[in-house]
């Protein structure tokens, strides 16, 4: 008896530690893995030196409600990072689009320095290109709604969003185009839909039709035996050759009038266009107007702070100040450069501003020709939770910003910074 | 070939009419043309839409190069397997038949239920090729012929043959030439473009983007023809593992003592 | 031969053959409201709280249902599997031929729910995988399509799998005496396509970040999706013991004798 007890209490320890042990291991996928991903999971070190969205518009608000059909427009600049990321493609094919959850939007235009995205294109890095997306409310709901380029092997990498909540009827929204040999498509979502199902409906009833003509006999068991038996003649009848022959005449001469048809119908097609867009390498304005380079960085895990020690040098002829510091659509903007402050427009993702000003040690000008160590200082919950903090579980270590830097009269100057960064885990 | 007694007199039973064995006997066909049904579409759909899926669920995947050169390659794996267990063992040239309806089911029910209904994708944009036609006439060469060979050579390539005619009759409207921000494209990218997927853009489409060698368009020939010529060679190659999948034989089993079987249970 | 009076009042005597499809009717049933009510589910909570993983409503409508799948699942499967060892017939050698068909035709019609439970993981659930992707950008393994894909349609067919390979072994002599390949593959199979998922999230994770179906890193599921085939060799098994069985309760007029 005691035997048996403790076996079968040995038997269910054995289960406990068996389901533990697996949910142990799908625990540590679970965090292993849920670091590893999308948008706000991509890794920061390469969400940080790649795309840099900046002076981003909507034709809404955040937070505003529109109609089905109603169009939204997004404007901006995005700067590919010259930095690039070595383990990812460079990004010679790329593709302008929205991240929306899925077609929620319908996309309308697009394009990159005015040239139209309907193709995808290849871009320099470390210059910036303007972008245009014009977008159509299309299925109700309170989305997300953002620029978004996706670059090859790496994946679609997100501007900034804002939420929009689109009310109306989905059955209303209407997409219509003409098409160059003059056929007016109502709704595109629709179009040449009835035809689909229409010859669908054909060939699954000839199937069908078939299917059955064998169903209906005895299937299994006899057939097994009669192939044994080699009682072909029984299992195969001429009758079924008949049909079987007529079928295959029928079904090769439907095929041909359909195309021919269809051929009538349809005389001018042209195959799916797959060639590249063309985008002229754009000036790069800033270039030597200001030098930066890092010195040291330090993120302080406590205080949810990066502090940068950069040595920068005004190569301008007018006096500049650092007005903001922005990484991964996260921006820090300096509260007592009046420029910077202009900036950030009135609607703008309040998630994706630092309520804190940007911290930094000099605030006087850096005159024309002079050298400067500056200590910034960036502090902000949304290092935790834009997850850039997770940068400490990369197996590169490093940042990558934007600095914007501006003079007397207002004028921007945008400079790149890039560097390890350490971590401080103690107060 | 000579069946022994307990074949024959099982064969002599099933086939005496509206006898209880007639009844057993219909009861296991309807089993099994269950298991065959949902099996199929899971087999089949799964095989399809991660060998040659893309192509099939987008209107702006339709090309004429990959689409019709690979989707008929992979449309005959499992019809030319199961061919072999069907015909040989059965006598029912239907396999090829039986897939394609059981596929284009399962496509439809995940394109309503999944891409429209749940992710808003138009149906314009997420249509199922139609693949009866040359799965069917795979299965009539082999009804007539009853050839491995005859039926790898003509049946096989039926299957690539009558792929982008089945096709080409509703896909043609979406190739319609249009003309968007200045740019020609066909009403197939036109669907691609606007209805957003997040995750596929324009330039991971695996389509014909031109080699200078395609000898005035004709893509879709050139593209049939290498898929008729590869599906040929596949027909025999899968029916082949169809054949070594159905003769699969047996391991002992170890625990049958548990069961109450002994060693000398082998041979019953 | 003969066939005296007597004979003839007994064959009267035996009860027709009676088809159970109460097992596969309700066993079809639940798995229809397990998988409709997941895809309501779907419906319902993927759009307002399954976009972003880093939500906290995610944690809460997405990861706690992720958690009670997986407890659910291996209670069941223990359960399930157990349950069919523990109340092994420990007589094969002895079971009567009326009876042995009687499980036979039970276990048959269990594999209509097996291949049910299958077209919902191979199918349904799995392509629509195909346009989750194409509404967010990925950013966790667990999304509202995997946790139903994966670590539910899965699941389902596994234990069910499972436990109808033990019923046979344990309750069904031809399949118990030795063990079937092809119904080991018919089994195994598919079961394996939950361990690819392993390769699968290495590859999303290290090496192909673009999401379109076709990628090689798909291929371990399609690869352990062709074993279904075997069913075709289980198929043939069947014909085997039939053609074993069947003359042991049935004459060559077609009338049942045991």
């Amino acid at each position: 008896m005691t035997t048996m007890k403790s076996s079968k209490r040995n038997a269910l320890n054995v289960r406990a530690a068996l389901i533990k042990s697996v949910l142990l291991m799908v625990l540590m996928c679970v965090t292993g893995l849920v670091l590893a991903h999308g948008e706000r999971n991509q890794e920061p070190f390469l969400r940080m030196k790649t795309l840099h969205w900046y002076d981003i518009k909507w034709s809404v608000e955040n937070d505003s409600t529109i109609q089905v059909n109603d169009l939204v427009e997004m404007t901006g600049k995005v700067h590919f990072f010259s930095r690039w990321p070595e383990v990812i493609n460079k990004p010679s094919t790329i593709f302008l689009g929205n991240a929306t959850p899925g077609p929620v939007f319908v996309r309308v235009e697009t394009y990159l320095d005015g040239v139209p995205m309907i193709q995808s294109t290849g871009v320099e890095m470390g210059h910036v290109y303007d972008f245009k997306v014009i977008l159509k409310a299309r299925i109700p709901g309170r989305h997300h709604v953002h620029p978004m380029i996706n670059v090859e092997s790496a994946g679609g990498l997100v501007g900034p969003g804002i939420w929009i909540t689109v009310a109306g009827d989905a059955d209303d929204f209407v997409y219509s185009i003409t098409t160059r040999t003059g056929t007016e498509i109502a709704n595109l979502g629709s179009y040449a839909v009835p035809n689909v199902i229409k010859w669908h409906a054909i060939w699954a009833t000839v199937g069908v039709l078939w299917l059955l003509w064998w169903f209906r006999r005895p299937l299994i068991i006899q057939r097994y035996l009669l192939v044994k038996q080699g009682s072909w003649d029984q299992l195969i009848t001429n009758n079924d050759r008949k049909i079987a022959a007529t079928l295959i005449v029928g079904i090769i001469v439907t095929l041909i009038y359909a195309n021919n048809i269809t051929k009538e119908k349809y005389p001018r097609t042209v195959p799916l266009q797959g060639s590249k867009a063309h985008v002229d390498v754009p000036v790069n304005k800033y270039a030597g107007m200001v030098t930066v380079k890092n010195l040291s960085a330090e993120y302080y895990l406590p205080g949810r702070t990066v502090t940068v020690k950069a040595k920068i040098t005004n190569n301008t002829n007018s006096p500049i100040q650092l007005g903001e510091f922005t990484a991964a659509n996260i921006r820090f903007v300096n509260h007592s450069v009046p420029a910077a402050m202009k900036g950030v427009d009135v609607g703008y993702p309040d998630e994706l501003v630092a309520n804190d000003s940007l911290k930094v040690s000099d605030q006087t000008p850096i005159q024309p020709g002079e050298t400067k160590i500056l200590d910034i200082e960036a502090t902000d919950v949304a290092w935790e939770t834009e997850r850039l903090s997770s940068l400490l579980n990369d197996p590169d270590s490093s940042y990558g910003a934007l600095l914007f830097f501006y003079n007397a009269k207002g004028e921007r100057i945008i400079e790149e910074i890039y560097g390890q960064i350490i971590p401080t885990f103690i107060d | 070939m000579k069946l022994t007694t307990n074949e024959a007199t099982l064969l002599s039973a099933v086939t005496t009419p509206n006898s209880e064995a007639a009844r057993i006997a219909r009861g296991l066909d309807m089993f099994v043309v269950a298991i065959l049904f949902f099996a199929i579409i899971a087999a089949f759909h799964i095989h399809i839409m991660l060998t040659v899926g893309d192509w099939d669920f987008w209107v702006d995947w339709k090309d004429r190069m990959y689409w019709v050169t690979a989707t008929p390659m992979l449309l005959i794996f499992i019809p030319a397997a199961l061919s072999y267990p069907f015909m040989m063992r059965f006598g029912l040239p239907i396999a090829g038949t039986l897939c394609a309806f059981c596929l284009v089911l399962g496509e439809w029910i995940s394109r309503i239920v999944g891409f429209h209904l749940w992710t808003y994708f138009p149906y314009s944009m997420i249509w199922p090729a139609i693949v009866l036609p040359g799965l069917m006439l795979m299965d009539l060469v082999l009804l007539l012929s009853r050839n491995l060979f005859i039926t790898s050579i003509f049946g096989g390539s039926a299957v690539a043959f009558a792929f982008a005619p089945a096709n080409w009759p509703i896909l043609a409207p979406y190739h319609e030439p249009v003309v968007h921000m200045g740019q020609l494209v066909n009403v197939a990218d036109m669907i691609g473009y606007s209805f957003t997927r997040t995750a596929t853009p324009e330039y991971l489409r695996f389509i014909e983007r031109g080699t200078l060698r395609t000898f005035g368009g004709e893509s879709t020939l050139i593209s049939t023809g290498f898929s008729g010529f590869v599906c040929m060679i596949l027909f025999f190659v899968w029916w082949k593992i169809g054949e070594w999948l159905t003769n699969l034989g047996t391991i002992p089993n170890v625990m049958k003592k548990h069961v109450g079987l002994g060693d000398d249970d082998d041979e019953k | 031969m003969a066939v005296t009076h007597d004979e003839v009042g007994q064959a009267k005597a035996i009860a027709p053959f009676k088809f159970n499809l109460k097992p596969m009717i309700m066993g079809m049933i639940v798995l229809a409201i397990i998988f409709g009510g997941a895809r309501w589910y779907q419906q319902w909570a993927a759009w307002d709280y399954g976009l972003d993983a880093t939500d906290p409503m995610f944690d809460k409508y997405w990861m706690t249902f992720f958690w009670a799948e997986i407890v659910i699942e291996i209670s069941l499967f223990f359960t399930f599997v157990g349950y069919m060892w523990l109340t092994r017939d420990k007589h094969l050698n002895n079971v009567k031929p009326r009876e042995e068909l009687r499980r036979l035709m039970l276990w048959v019609s269990m594999l209509v729910v097996y291949a049910f439970a299958f077209y919902f993981a191979g199918s349904f659930y799995a392509e629509q995988d195909a346009t989750w992707h194409q509404t967010v950008v990925r950013d966790t393994s667990f999304t509202p399509s995997h946790i139903m894909l994966f670590y539910m349609s899965m699941p389902v067919f596994i234990i069910i799998g499972f436990t109808l390979f033990f019923y046979a072994i344990t309750r069904l002599p031809f399949f118990a005496r030795k063990i079937s390949i092809a119904l080991v593959l018919v089994v195994c199979g598919p079961f394996m396509l939950l361990p690819t998922v392993g390769y699968n999230e290495w590859g999303h994770a290290f090496w192909l970040m673009e999401e379109y179906f076709t990628v090689p890193l798909h291929w371990g599921f399609v690869f352990f999706g062709w074993t279904i085939i075997a069913l075709s060799g289980v198929l043939i098994q069947v014909m085997k013991y039939m053609v074993e069985l069947l003359p042991k309760v049935l004459n060559e007029k077609g009338e049942l004798t045991s």
